[in-house]
């Protein structure tokens, strides 16, 4: 199949590749780039396993195609903290938000977006900002402490 | 058995971080999807699109000169490999082999017919949409009831019936019971069928090399000897030459305990192309072809005294088993369970049960996280509640009155399990007090008034833990069953751990090092535990049934203490006292009473492999022990209790609050128990007011995205109150008991009882789960119509 030349921004790095048209962001980022941090749970909108950040936003990249992120700036959970741990992804570690791992990383950057956006949500905006990413493990209420934590310790860096 | 009690210093019961987090957090973790082997091709696979329907022939002409395709399987193509049967015999059940790709003839939505192999996913499902089947459709039957029917169509011809098992059992004097009653109740419960969904779906890869003959195989499995035992058995490859890796597993909840066709196949696709052949499963797939749990059809009749003390119990439990009965026993796992625990909490000796698996042109059930019981606890449950409101009872009364007081430890139910110990009825008062009991019934009485329906919904449970022998025995599927843990310090005296018990989300890397870190003194960051890979953990059965704590842990403390000794007696010989006046903390090994005579575990290792000084003659130079556990039987118990709203003109259901007080004997890690639960909890919400896979009479499957089978989300899971009693079970190590399952045995029934109550008002029944707001619309309509 013919490939699109493009290029966006991944985790602070320019990136070029040739791509098939039909390939989602998110195989693109899994497969070409390597960055499997990005999980994917349904493959159709509802699980939320496979956001990412584009443009400060947060997306469901298998909703998206790779040629639709064309000079974009993309962060992924491999790109949020350098070394160590970013203050979200302690909060999480901290309160036991985690269990299985695999809603983590789409769960530590929708809270990421969601607190650069309101630095101090209350407890029902926190679940709403959360209603889009399914977890089978446990049961939320550890991951909601997690993010008010993470509120926290954010507010206090700054 | 030594070890009754371990020691509870610095680790052993603290709230300790797991230390698997940090991959996790980073996304460096690496499940089976995210493991990139060179020359890897991939496996999509053709299903079926009918509930039944006979193949007439299948087309792979096309398929094959499609980009990228190297191969296209079919039933014909892979009759070397056997078709799944029942691994545990028990008699009286029907076979019903499941061929790993359908030959002749599907039996349900998503049975797999073949596989095409390509270089991409991509290429794979371009080829497979262009396999020609032709099928000739059959009628379908859906309902396990109607599939009794004499006239029904039939799934599996040889067998001239879809009814694979029938059995009727009689404990104590049931008739006498009966005779003694004031009054007969009954009811009838048909309990939703709903899935594990786990967030990582299925998946394996299978890496053949020809010239040794080695099997390396991964799967997203939780019972890695297991697989390789069956893969070995089924591919004709000697055993020591498999080797199954699981690695990172994003959930299993049961659904990954099963050997399914898909992994055959797989595994096979690899040793016959020589290349490494790789099959993640997608959602869909997931969904319609992943075991199916939990349905059944209760009809339950008690002989009750007018004061509420239940004298005799009957049940007749029907399994909708779907298609094929394969593995252990899949058709009976959850009508034979559900049977067995159906007395519960309560001290009723006079019981009869009937037990009825049936197959029905659905996805074949497999465990899911308190198999059987879930479906046994809702309906028994909800049937007091009903009792209680007849007899004009508070339910929570009706519950005192029966349940079995703690003085009756060790306790012998008429289905023959031994409970060991446990708060039944403590937990069910401090849930009550927990939840404010008194005065939600005060609130309940006002609300009314102003047309507001608030309902408390309590369930009281017993939950079988520690699946080892015993257990499997008195739950009625003799199984044996056993693990091994080897602990190692290497020269450096640093600790390995290796279990057999496989981690999932249950975070043992973190507690059974705990129990390591207490029993040698050693830091917990001077531990590492192995597991999942059978070439690095000893055999075992792997993960499920709420085994792990128990057997895991006890297997864990009995090869830590062996090792212990050894450290002792190495170091006593270089402090030149007895091994029993030395202590081990924080990593070194000192005199009682002259803490500056001492060793780090550094220096006494490395002289225990390297200075002959250290052993006496005869005695050997490791510091390791490995250690097999098979537990006694040992019974967790709790009480969940449910407040709701209902909102009688939409039939919206609003959860306020669900407390939970669980007591699992002694705690290695609240945190961890904790987040058991809750999980739990949010899985048997989902079960009792929205999962459910729903066929449609053809047999078409209706739920088969995340849009149609809805998983509750943070919104929908209330603010949960965990709260831990503790009766260490005086037959375990440690007095360790299991918590995987409660949550889920406990909560829909608690749940929907809410539920009930809060519509007690206007007499409405409901005999299906899940409790959807048009279930509720309809059950107040037609109870204004009667
Ligand atoms: S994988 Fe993208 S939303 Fe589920
Ligand atoms: S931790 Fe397993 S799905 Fe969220």
């Amino acid at each position: 199949m013919a490939t699109v030349p493009i290029t966006l921004t991944v985790n602070g790095q320019a990136v070029r590749a040739e791509v098939e048209p039909r390939v989602t962001l998110a195989d693109f980022l899994r497969d070409e780039l390597g960055l499997t941090g990005t999980k994917l749970g349904c493959e159709h909108g509802v699980c939320g396993a496979c956001t990412v950040l584009v443009d400060g936003a947060a997306v469901r990249s298998c909703l998206i195609l790779a040629v639709q992120a064309e000079g974009a700036d993309v962060l992924t959970i491999e790109g949020l903290a350098g070394d160590g741990l970013h203050p979200v992804q302690e909060a999480f570690w901290e309160h036991h938000g985690l269990q299985c791992g695999f809603c983590t990383p789409g769960m530590v950057l929708t809270a990421y977006a969601l607190l650069q956006e309101r630095p101090s949500p209350s407890e029902e905006e926190i679940r709403e900002a959360l209603a889009g990413n399914l977890c089978r493990c446990t049961g939320y209420q550890n991951i909601v402490v997690a993010v008010r934590a993470a509120a926290e310790k954010l507010a206090g860096a700054r | 058995m030594t070890l009754q009690v371990l020691p509870r210093g610095k680790w052993l019961g603290a709230r300790v971080k797991r230390v698997e987090d940090p991959r996790f957090l980073t996304g460096e973790a690496k499940y089976l999807a995210d493991i990139v082997l060179p020359g890897t091709v991939h496996v999509a696979f053709v299903r079926s699109p009918y509930g039944h329907a006979r193949i007439k022939s299948i087309d792979t002409s096309a398929a094959k000169t499609m980009p990228g395709v190297l191969a296209v399987f079919t039933a014909d193509d892979v009759t070397a490999l056997p078709p799944l049967a029942s691994g545990l015999p028990v008699e009286g059940l029907q076979p019903t082999p499941q061929p790993v790709l359908a030959k002749d003839k599907v039996r349900f939505v998503g049975e797999a017919i073949a596989a095409v192999v390509a270089e991409s996913r991509y290429l794979a499902e371009d080829a497979a949409e262009q396999v020609v089947v032709d099928y000739e459709p059959l009628p379908a039957v859906v309902d396990a009831e109607r599939a009794m029917h004499p006239d029904a169509p039939i799934l599996h011809e040889e067998l001239g019936t879809n009814i694979v098992y029938q059995k009727t059992t009689t404990l104590g004097d049931i008739e006498g019971a009966f005779a003694q009653a004031d009054r007969v109740f009954r009811r009838r419960l048909h309990t939703n069928r709903f899935v594990a969904a786990p967030m990582e779906t299925r998946g394996c890869l299978s890496v053949y090399e020809r010239a040794s003959g080695h099997l390396t195989f991964y799967s997203s499995t939780q019972m890695p000897h297991m697989l390789r035992l069956f893969l070995a058995l089924f591919l004709g490859i000697p055993e020591h030459k498999v080797r199954v890796i699981s690695p990172e597993v994003g959930g299993g909840f049961g659904q990954k305990m099963t050997i399914y066709p898909e992994e055959v196949v797989v595994a096979y696709l690899g040793k016959v192309l020589g290349r490494p052949v790789k099959w993640v499963e997608d959602r869909r797939e997931n969904l319609a072809a992943a075991t199916h749990a939990k349905e059944q059809i209760i009809e339950l009749e008690a002989a009750v005294r007018n004061d509420g003390t239940i004298l005799g119990l009957k049940a007749r439990l029907i399994g909708d088993a779907g298609a094929y009965s394969f593995n252990t026993a899949s058709a009976l796992i959850e009508p034979l369970a559900g049977a067995g625990l159906m007395p519960g909490v309560y001290d009723i000796q006079h019981y009869q049960h009937e037990v009825i698996a049936v197959c029905t042109n659905k996805a074949p059930v497999g465990a899911f996280r308190a198999v059987g019981w879930t479906a046994a606890q809702t309906a028994r449950e909800l049937f007091f509640d009903e009792i209680a409101r007849e007899l004009g009872l508070d339910p929570a009364e009706l519950r005192r009155r029966n349940v079995i007081p703690p003085e009756r430890f060790p306790y012998t139910t008429c289905t023959g399990m031994v409970y060991d110990s446990g708060t039944y009825r403590e937990s069910l008062e401090r849930a009550l007090e927990l939840v404010g009991y008194e005065e939600l019934r005060r609130r309940q009485a006002e609300l009314r008034q102003q047309g507001r329906y608030l309902g408390v919904g309590i369930s009281l449970y017993v939950e079988p833990t520690a699946w080892g022998s015993e257990i499997a025995l008195q739950a009625g599927f003799p199984f044996p069953s056993h693990d091994n843990a080897t602990v190692t310090i290497d020269p450096s005296g640093k600790v390995r751990v290796a279990v057999s018990v496989h981690s999932h989300g249950q975070g043992h890397e973190t507690t059974l090092a705990q129990v390591a870190a207490e029993i040698l003194g050693v830091s917990i960051e001077d531990v590492v535990v192995e597991h999942g890979d059978t070439d690095r953990a000893p055999w075992g059965m792997g993960t499920y049934a709420s085994r792990s704590a128990v057997i895991g842990g006890g297997m864990v403390a009995l090869a830590a203490q062996e090792v212990r000794e050894k450290v002792l007696r190495a170091a006593s010989r270089l402090l030149e006292v007895a091994p029993e006046d030395l202590d081990i903390q924080d990593g070194t090994v000192f005199v009682k009473g002259a803490p500056d005579r001492s060793l780090s575990m550094f220096q006494v290792a490395f002289a225990a492999y390297l200075d002959n000084r250290t052993r006496a003659e005869g005695e050997e130079p490791l510091l390791s022990a490995t250690k097999f556990y098979d537990p006694r039987a040992t019974y967790s118990n709790g009480c969940i209790v449910t407040v709701c709203e209902v909102d009688i003109e939409t039939g919206l259901v609003q959860l306020d609050k669900v407390v939970a007080v669980e007591d699992c004997g002694t705690m290695l890690n609240p945190m961890i128990v904790e987040g058991q639960v809750m999980g739990a909890i949010a899985q048997g919400i989902g079960g009792a007011l929205y999962e459910e896979m729903a066929y449609d009479e053809s047999g078409q499957l209706m739920t088969d995205t995340f849009v149609n089978y809805l998983l509750p989300s943070a919104t929908e899971v209330p603010p949960l109150t965990i709260e831990h009693l503790e009766s260490p079970s005086p037959v375990t190590i440690g007095g360790i008991k299991g918590i995987g399952e409660g949550g889920l045995l406990a909560t829909p029934a608690s749940v929907a009882g809410a539920v009930l109550d809060a519509l007690a008002p206007f007499d409405a029944r409901i005999e299906r789960l899940p409790l959807t707001p048009e279930r509720i619309v309809e059950a107040l309509r037609s109870s204004e119509s009667r």
